[in-house]
């Protein structure tokens, strides 16, 4: 019976033995090979091969295999291969994101790259997030810049008549140009936006950089809780509620889940879109067929300098359960600081560079000529600040008591109260 | 030479070695397998009990102790009377997920039951065909349902709001207008409950279908002879009779109320105003999007508890000591 048993036994653990993965990939004699994790998008993805084979034509003895993920299962395949260490070399992670996975990530060996090298590097706010408690986790590679930025429909603009480019140089400007730009059809419904705002990225970078700008804060003075509800956010609500009131936008009609601006943007449904510079790149491989000429600007302060946060956008971090970090955060160097190839890999991806040096080159202004105009906010951008749960607070609390006040369940006194409360409930 | 007897003890010593090799061979997949199901059930049990994220390192045990702590009925209290984001969420889920499913399972045997007995009673010609066409909608993914259907209740193009258009109403913003509602159910909620309708009905009405064809049709004919209508016959005689049926359909309809999720996902993913927030999202979204493993695991339990006294209730309730 004992013998019996332990047959059972060494059946069983076989057959786990075979289930279990964690083997490192069998590559050709003395070549080494690196695994490394990126979500799906096409645009970026390219910037990466072409850097991989960049790579690896200096360094024959290096395999780097890209793999990719659609953006959701990417948040549930590093959930759950990071726990078990079974996630690959070099790890693609929003920066933002890094304050909620560090425990789980390798630090830059300071011989790779200082915090301090690293803050002179990179714009303040794409290297604030891959920095927690002092220490550096990763490199980021776009600055994420949700706020001021916009597409702007030279087509509808010339058919309200009105002067183009615009000439924008107070919001004020920004909201006549919006109004002439509306359309409703004969039902009463609003058939074209003037000024659609109201998407979650738009609606809530444009609230906080408006805190910002007023002179206030969303945090506290150590920055262990938020302040969200001040004389500085009830006034930048209010300019919001004015404007949903002036007609330029129906929320109810255009806002994430219906006419989401990039979509509306390209059909013909918006004049004045606001949204982040990485909209161009997915607009244009979406819609191809667009007919209309259109360009993207930057809007003017609400009041005072054009001070924004933004998150820290997308970044390469190493996990240390890698086996060759060192070649790792060598590639990761290689990609992320050295110009020439920071430059192309923000060109093939339509991203804002994170370094100063390559964001004002002339090859990115030919390339991509919005960034030239982004160059005089860009030194305003501040880190958003590390968020017990950024997408938490984003999403599911600023932006949607905003968008309940300017649909008009709300009042400003409660929006403001609510995201006050369950911002700070965050942190328990 | 071998006796008869030596024979017939070496063929049952061989039949005894056979059944005990196909016993160990059939055990080990199923030990592996029920190890795995169990396994994860435990996991899901444990972790509610923890303010559990895989984003962080935790104790050495399985992640769970340190910096994903021990916080025992926490979750549960705090879902109960907490001011936090999650625990309003979770309210509010549950709210929508209880006004979806008293909803949906009514709708569905008030569309289904008339229709199947109505499919029943035409001629063998045209019933199969009928049977194709309402079965269809089942067969096609609820992505694409919720998609077909989110063009239709499209605000400026969609067909609905056209006909209204066209009748001089004013349209509505089927699915992201949180004002709008009907008998005290917001729009978009009714909204997804027609799509899911939809989608569902062809299921119940091929059961009820194959019940009443099972029911004798003497027995009708003996109530009509006695005096009775066909109203009186059909509730009197064929409804009573396909009651166990009724059951299948009433439980089988309520679980998967209770756990839709891919065609609100599409539809509205939770708006307008968390009013479409149904609990399998919310716990997709606390799970995978905000990394809330503990918290999402307490909600399961909760659904599961639900689920379980729904199921023990609609069989109280609609349970049959007889046999046709």
């Amino acid at each position: 019976m004992k013998h019996k048993i332990l047959a059972l036994l060494i059946v069983l653990a076989i057959g786990l033995t075979a289930c279990g993965g964690g083997a490192e990939p069998a590559g050709e004699e003395g070549v080494i090979v690196l695994r490394m994790w990126v979500h799906t998008n096409n645009a970026f993805i390219a910037g990466y091969e072409a850097a991989i084979a960049a790579y690896e034509a200096e360094h024959p003895n290096v395999d780097i295999q890209l793999e990719n993920f659609d953006y959701e299962l990417y948040l549930q395949t590093l959930q759950t291969a990071m726990p078990a260490g079974e996630e690959a070399d070099i790890l693609q992670l929003f920066g933002t994101w890094t304050s909620q996975y560090y425990e789980r990530l390798a630090p830059v060996p300071p011989e790779v790259m200082t915090v301090e090298e690293a803050q002179q590097t990179f714009y303040a706010a794409p290297i604030g997030g891959f920095i927690v408690d002092g220490v550096l986790y990763g490199m980021p590679q776009e600055f994420n810049m949700e706020y001021g930025g916009v597409l702007v429909n030279k087509s509808l603009y010339e058919a309200a008549g009105l002067p183009y480019p615009p000439q924008w140089q107070t919001m004020d400007d920004v909201l006549a140009d919006a109004q002439a730009l509306t359309q409703t059809d004969a039902s009463g419904m609003m058939s074209v936006a003037g000024f659609h705002f109201t998407s979650a990225d738009p609606t809530a970078f444009s609230f906080l950089a408006g805190i910002k700008q007023r002179g206030g804060d969303y945090w506290n003075a150590d920055r262990t809780g938020f302040t969200f509800n001040t004389p500085e956010a009830r006034a930048q609500l209010q300019w919001m509620v004015d404007a949903v009131n002036a007609g330029v936008v129906d929320p109810v009609v255009f806002n994430d889940e219906t006419n989401f601006v990039i979509d509306a943007f390209f059909q013909g449904k918006v004049g004045i879109g606001y949204i982040g510079a990485w909209a161009i790149a997915e607009g244009q491989a979406n819609f191809p067929d667009f007919a209309d000429e259109w360009d993207y600007f930057y809007l003017p302060p609400f009041e005072g300098d054009p001070v924004f946060v933004a998150d820290s956008g997308w970044g390469l971090t190493v996990s240390p359960n890698s086996q060759h970090q060192d070649i790792a955060w060598d590639f990761i160097k290689f990609l992320t600081t050295n110009p020439e190839m920071a430059m192309q890999w923000n060109i093939a991806s339509g991203t804002i560079p994170a370094m100063p040096a390559v964001a004002e080159s002339p090859e990115i202004a030919a390339a991509m000529p919005w960034v030239p105009k982004a160059l005089e906010i860009l030194p305003y951008g501040q880190y958003l600040g590390n968020m017990p749960d950024r997408d938490l607070v984003v999403y599911e609390i600023i932006y949607p008591h905003i968008l309940n006040t300017l649909q008009g369940v709300e009042t400003i006194d409660q929006a403001l109260q609510a995201i006050d409360t369950e911002a700070n409930s965050t942190f328990r | 030479m071998e006796s008869t007897s030596q024979r017939t003890r070496r063929q049952h010593q061989g039949l005894a070695i056979a059944k005990r090799r196909f016993v160990a061979s059939v055990t080990v997949p199923l030990l592996l397998y029920e190890s795995l199901g169990i396994f994860v059930l435990v996991w899901a049990f444990v972790l509610m009990f923890f303010d559990y994220s895989p984003g962080r390192l935790g104790g050495p045990l399985l992640g769970l102790g340190g910096s994903n702590p021990f916080v025992g009925l926490g979750n549960f209290i705090e879902m109960v009377s907490g001011d936090s984001v999650q625990a309003g969420l979770f309210r509010a889920s549950l709210r929508n997920t209880l006004i979806f499913a008293v909803a949906v399972l009514p709708l569905n045997l008030v569309i289904t039951l008339p229709l199947s007995w109505l499919l029943e009673s035409i001629g063998n010609r045209f019933k199969a065909l009928y049977r194709t066409i309402y079965f269809l909608p089942v067969l096609t993914s609820s992505v694409g349902v919720a998609l077909i259907w989110m063009s239709m209740y499209d605000p400026q193009g969609g067909w609905i709001n056209a006909i209204i258009r066209f009748f001089g109403g004013t349209p509505v913003a089927w699915l992201s207008d949180p004002r709008a509602g009907f008998a005290g159910i917001s729009v978009a909620m009714w909204a997804v409950i027609i799509a899911y309708l939809w989608q569902d009905y062809g299921y119940n009405m091929v059961i009820f279908i194959a019940a009443l064809q099972g029911v004798p049709q003497e027995l009708r004919e003996a109530a009509l002879i006695d005096g009775a209508n066909s109203w009186q016959a059909f509730t009197r005689i064929t409804l009573p009779l396909i009651r166990p049926t009724m059951l299948f359909v009433c439980v089988m309809t309520m679980l998967s109320s209770f756990q839709v999720f891919d065609i609100i996902q599409v539809m509205t993913n939770g708006g307008p105003n968390n009013q479409t927030q149904v609990l399998m999202l919310d716990i997709y979204k606390s799970a995978f999007r905000y990394q809330n493993m503990g918290w999402a695991a307490a909600e399961s339990f909760v659904l599961f508890l639900i689920v379980m006294g729904v199921t023990l209730f609609q069989m109280r309730v609609l349970r049959t000591d007889w046999e046709y």
